[in-house]
C-alpha cells in the first residue's frame, strides 16, 4: 500500500485534452472516488497512474518515488477494467490466477488455488471457477474481472466503474465487501462511479472532475455541504440540486450571485410563496416533488407517505441555499 | 359481374408460383429447388468416386476400351501396397508436405507478428508481401527454373556472393539431392504469404485491452506472447495448416514445371507419379486403386486433423 501523488499531470488525444493540469494526492490507505460524466477524464486518470498511458507533463509518484518511466507492471497496481478484459480462452479460474502466476510474485501454486478460491467465494462465482470467461454473464464476468486485482495485493487498486453491470443487490453487497477490503487490508483506492450511493458511502475522498479539470476534491461531505461550483453541486445529491435564477424567491441574494441552488433540505414547506405539485413520484423509501413554481421546476422531498397529488398547491420558501455567481462558481458564507 | 379494367388485368395475370403448387408441401418444395444441385453433384463427384472404387478393383485401361475388363479383386491394392516405388513416392510427398509448412508456419507467423504493428508503409509492404501468392503456378515454376540455373541464375548468384560457395559449383535442379529442397523453397516463396495473412486476421482478431491487462497484471512480453498470443491464434494457424497441407498433397503443377519429378525420381510427387500411371502408362484400374488410397489418406488426416482443430476452438 501507497500514498499516490499527482502533480500537474496532462494529457492530449490529439486535439482532446483529456485530463488538464491535474495535481492530487491520495492518501495511504485512502478510499478516492472520482465523480464526473462521461468524457471528464476519469477512465484516462486510471490509465495514467496504471502507466497505461504516458503523460504529456506533470509528474506521477507512488511510494514516494516518481513511476514516470516505469512499466505497468512495475508500478504494481491493480486495475479492473470498465470493459472487463477478461482473457477469452482461459477459464475463470485461470483467469483469476493469471496474475498470481506473475514471475515477480512467484508464489507456489497451491497457495495461488488457496487464494483463487477465496477471493471466488467472496464475489460469489466460485461454481463457475471451471467455466469459460467468455460464457458468463455481463455481471459474473465484472466479478472475475473484480477478483482478478482482488487476488493481488498491489500498491493501489484502480477500478473503473466495477460495479457497473451488477443488480442492485449485489451491488449493495459487493460495496460492503470492498469497504471490508479497504478496511481490513488498509488498502488505497481510486475508483470511478457514476452511483452517488457508491461514492458517499465507500469514499474517504472525493474528486470532481470537469472536462479534464480536477474541480474539487475532499470529503464525501465537503463536496456535498460545501461545493465550490453548481457543477459540483449537481455532481451528488438525489433529487439532483435544482438550479434557479437568484431573485426567483425575491430580493435577498449575496451580490454578483446569479443562481440559487436548492437541496430538498434547502427548501421548507408549508410557508413563502406557491407552487404547483406537477408530478408526485413515490420511489418506497422516499416520495419526490415535481413542483412548478413559475416557469421553473423545482424537485424535492416529501414525507413518503404525503396525501399530495397533482394539481395541489404547497407553500414553498428557501433556506440557506447556495448562490453562484455568473460563472457558476459557488459564493460562500452569504445567504439571506 | 362489372368488366373493369383493373378485373380484366387481374383475371389474366396467371396466378403466383405458390398458388400453381399448391398441393405441395414446403419441404417438396424445398427440394424441387435443391434437386438441381444434388443432381449435378451426384453428377460430377459422387458417381465418379463411385466408379473409380470399381474400377480399382479391375485391369481396366482407359486407351483400349474395346479390351475385355477384368474383375482383378484386391491386386491393385496388394501392387501399390507393396510397392518400394511408391512407398518412396509417399516419403518424398511427406518431405515436402512437412517442411513446406514448418517453413510456412514459421516464417508466416513471424511476418505476421513483425506486420502487425502501426508503422508507415504498413499497407503498401503487405501488399508486396502478398504478391507472390497472387502468381499463377505456371509462371512461379517458370521463372524459378530461371533462378534456379547454375550459370546464369539469380539465386545460385546469391548464394555465392553470400556464401562463397561458387555458382556454377551446384544447380539446385539437378542431380546432388538438392531437388527437394529446391520445391520446398519456391512453394514456401510462394505461399507463406497465406498463412501470413490469415495469421494476421488471428492477431487482429485480440483486442488491445487483453494485452493492457495482462500489463497490469505484470506479466512480462514473453509470457504475454505464449499464454495470449499464440493460444488465440492457434486456432487460425491450424486452419492455415489444413489448408496448405490439403493444397500441397495433390501439388503437381509447379512442381511438374520445376523438376518434372526429377532428377531420377527425386522429386517424384505421389499426385505427379499417379497422373503419369494413369494418363501417360494408361493403368487406370491400377491407378483407380492409386488414387482411393491417397484419397483415403487424406481424409482421414483431415478428419482427424479437424477433430483437433474443434477442441482447439473450444478451449
Amino acid at each position: 500500500m501507497a500514498e499516490v501523488v499527482l502533480r500537474g499531470v496532462s494529457k492530449a488525444f490529439g486535439a482532446t485534452r483529456a485530463v488538464q493540469d491535474v495535481s492530487l494526492t491520495i492518501p495511504d490507505g485512502a478510499f478516492v472516488v472520482l465523480l464526473g460524466p462521461t468524457g471528464a477524464g476519469k477512465t484516462t486518470l486510471l490509465r495514467l497512474i496504471a502507466g497505461l498511458e504516458r503523460p504529456d507533463a506533470g509528474d506521477i509518484a507512488i511510494g514516494g518515488a516518481s513511476v514516470r518511466h516505469d512499466t505497468p507492471a512495475q508500478r504494481d497496481v491493480a486495475m479492473v477494467f470498465q470493459q472487463y478484459s477478461l482473457y477469452p480462452h482461459l477459464s475463470v479460474r485461470d483467469n483469476l490466477a493469471f496474475p498470481l502466476r506473475s514471475p515477480v510474485i512467484n508464489l507456489p501454486e497451491p497457495q495461488i488455488a488457496a487464494r483463487v478460491q477465496a477471493v471466488a467465494a467472496s464475489l460469489r462465482i466460485a461454481h463457475k471457477l471451471d467455466n469459460k470467461a467468455t460464457a458468463l454473464s455481463g455481471g459474473e464476468m465484472q466479478r472475475v474481472s473484480i477478483g482478478r486485482a482482488l487476488v493481488r495485493n498491489p500498491r493501489i487498486y484502480l477500478m473503473d466503474e466495477p460495479l457497473s453491470s451488477l443488480d442492485a443487490k449485489l451491488r449493495a453487497d459487493l460495496r460492503v465487501e470492498l469497504k471490508r477490503i479497504h478496511a481490513e487490508l488498509g488498502a488505497t483506492f481510486l475508483y470511478v462511479t457514476h452511483d452517488q450511493i457508491e461514492a458517499m458511502t465507500m469514499a474517504t475522498h472525493v474528486g470532481v472532475l470537469d472536462r479534464g479539470r480536477l474541480v474539487q476534491f475532499g470529503t464525501p461531505r465537503d463536496i456535498y455541504e460545501d461545493p465550490v461550483s453548481a457543477y459540483v453541486a449537481s455532481r451528488l445529491g438525489q433529487p439532483r440540486i435544482t438550479l434557479l435564477p437568484a431573485a426567483s424567491f425575491g430580493p435577498g441574494a449575496p451580490e454578483r450571485a446569479v443562481q440559487m441552488g436548492l437541496r430538498p433540505e434547502h427548501i421548507v414547506q408549508g410557508e413563502g410563496q406557491p407552487a404547483t405539485v406537477r408530478r408526485v413520484e413515490r420511489l418506497g423509501d422516499q416520495t419526490r416533488l415535481h413542483l412548478g413554481f413559475g416557469p421553473h421546476e423545482i424537485v424535492t422531498l416529501a414525507e413518503a407517505h404525503t396525501t399530495l397529488a397533482a394539481g395541489d398547491s404547497i407553500a414553498i420558501r428557501p433556506q440557506n441555499p447556495l448562490w453562484f455567481d455568473a460563472d457558476g462558481n459557488r459564493i460562500s458564507g452569504a445567504g439571506p | 359481374m362489372t368488366d373493369t379494367p383493373i378485373l380484366r388485368v387481374a383475371r389474366a395475370t396467371p396466378p403466383p408460383l405458390a398458388r400453381r403448387l399448391r398441393g405441395l408441401s414446403d419441404r417438396a418444395i424445398a427440394w424441387l429447388f435443391v434437386a438441381p444441385t444434388i443432381f449435378l453433384l451426384l453428377a460430377i463427384n459422387i458417381f465418379p468416386l463411385i466408379w473409380t472404387v470399381r474400377l480399382s478393383f479391375t485391369n481396366y485401361a482407359a486407351n483400349r476400351p474395346g479390351r475385355e475388363v477384368e474383375w482383378v479383386g484386391l491386386r491393385n491394392y496388394e501392387r501399390i501396397l507393396t510397392s518400394e516405388a511408391i512407398w518412396s513416392n509417399m516419403q518424398t510427398t511427406a518431405h515436402f508436405l512437412f517442411w513446406t509448412i514448418t517453413l510456412q508456419v514459421i516464417l508466416g507467423f513471424a511476418l505476421a507478428w513483425l506486420i502487425n504493428r502501426k508503422f508507415k508503409g504498413n499497407d503498401l509492404l503487405t501488399t508486396l508481401i502478398v504478391l507472390p501468392m497472387m502468381l499463377s503456378p505456371a509462371v512461379v515454376g517458370n521463372f524459378w527454373t530461371f533462378l534456379y540455373q547454375p550459370q546464369i541464375g539469380l539465386f545460385n548468384y546469391m548464394v555465392e556472393l553470400l556464401t562463397g560457395t561458387p555458382a556454377s559449383s551446384f544447380s539446385m535442379l539437378g542431380p546432388g539431392g538438392l531437388a527437394k529442397w529446391s520445391i520446398i523453397i519456391v512453394d514456401t516463396w510462394m505461399w507463406t504469404p497465406f498463412v501470413m495473412l490469415i495469421c494476421l486476421a488471428g492477431l487482429r482478431s485480440i483486442p488491445d485491452y487483453i494485452y493492457e491487462a495482462a500489463e497490469v497484471d505484470r506479466a512480462s512480453k514473453w509470457r504475454q506472447f505464449w499464454t495470449l498470443t499464440v493460444p488465440m491464434v492457434l486456432p487460425f494457424l491450424m486452419l492455415a495448416v489444413l489448408f496448405r497441407g490439403i493444397e500441397n498433397f495433390k501439388m503437381f503443377d509447379m512442381v511438374v514445371l520445376l523438376t518434372g519429378g526429377g532428377p531420377g525420381n527425386e522429386t517424384l510427387l505421389a499426385s505427379i507419379d499417379l497422373k503419369r500411371e494413369a494418363f501417360e502408362k494408361w493403368r487406370t484400374g491400377y491407378s483407380s486403386a492409386y488414387a482411393i488410397i491417397l484419397f483415403v489418406t487424406v481424409f482421414g488426416l483431415a478428419s482427424i486433423y479437424v477433430k483437433a482443430l474443434n477442441k482447439v476452438k473450444e478451449r
